[in-house]
């Protein structure tokens, strides 16, 4: 009987949290982080000297935005809305360089084989 | 004590070398100098006074650097508003009106709405803090909201 109360109180267990208490404040907070890149963006493109236009950037934030949008555990959006503001606080101080926020675009990465025989040819290189 | 030392070594100074004695000299010049500046400052402290004092009425004199806006009417809210909304790319083309949702009745998303709101700030030139502009959902919404902003009554 205990030990079934031990698994309830496990399985409720409050964490600590990590910024925000609440799933309003963690969105705030994305939706800050969201603007706060937003704004860089014709700054960035300029620093940089970034051969993508403002609007291909956008695009891409707000692809990688996205990317993470089946995140649910507040903890885990808290710690990705960290992450996000690292890099910005690096990509505004030009701690970054051309080659790193080009690397948001994967420019170098080639699409994965569909169709069958490029599949074939792939997998025999 | 020290200052009465430092006095006393500076008269001593004084009358111990003959060149200290054309120190008065440039003296008498920078309080001519003071006196043209402090009639010019007069004159110009009566100029502000005279303009501070409109018809005999102490009035606030409010400093404009760029002439001053005129004030906006509600007509001119909306159409400002309605207009930066036609602008955005995913709702032009879209039956708009005042009243239509964002999210629910335009199918926009949460960021695609943090966008519409910058591009209000940036047509009319203030800041929308983050809790005033999630409740925003609606160009009615916004219209009001920037009307309370810029005392703007029907």
């Amino acid at each position: 009987m205990s030990a079934a109360r031990q698994a309830i109180k496990v399985g409720t267990k409050n964490v600590r949290p990590v910024l925000s208490v609440n799933h309003g404040e963690a969105k705030r907070r994305v939706l800050n982080l969201y603007k706060a890149w937003y704004r860089q963006i014709p700054y960035l493109v300029k620093d940089y000297d970034m051969p993508k236009s403002e609007e291909q950037c956008r695009e891409k934030l707000k692809e990688m935005f996205l990317n993470n949008k089946h995140v649910s555990d507040i903890r885990v959006i808290d710690m990705l809305v960290i992450k996000g503001q690292m890099e910005l606080k690096e990509a505004v101080n030009l701690w970054k360089q051309k080659g790193h926020m080009m690397a948001y675009f994967k420019p170098t990465e080639e699409p994965k084989p569909k169709d069958f025989l490029s599949k074939f040819f792939s997998s025999n290189e | 004590m020290a200052a009465a030392n430092l006095v006393r070594s500076a008269f001593s100074g004084l009358l111990r070398k003959s060149t200290t004695f054309r120190t008065p000299v440039t003296c008498r010049l920078s309080t001519v100098a003071l006196q043209q500046k402090f009639r010019a400052a007069i004159t110009l402290a009566k100029a502000h006074n005279a303009h501070q004092l409109q018809n005999e009425v102490q009035c606030q004199r409010i400093q404009q650097y760029s002439g001053g806006a005129p004030k906006l009417s509600p007509q001119q809210i909306e159409d400002r508003v309605m207009k930066v909304c036609k602008a955005y790319d995913k709702l032009c083309g879209r039956q708009l009106s005042v009243d239509s949702h964002f999210m629910t009745d335009l199918g926009l998303d949460s960021l695609d709405h943090v966008e519409v709101i910058m591009a209000m700030e940036d047509e009319f030139g203030f800041e929308i803090p983050d809790g005033d502009a999630e409740r925003l959902v609606r160009p009615r919404d916004i219209i009001q909201y920037i009307a309370d902003k810029e005392d703007v009554y029907e």
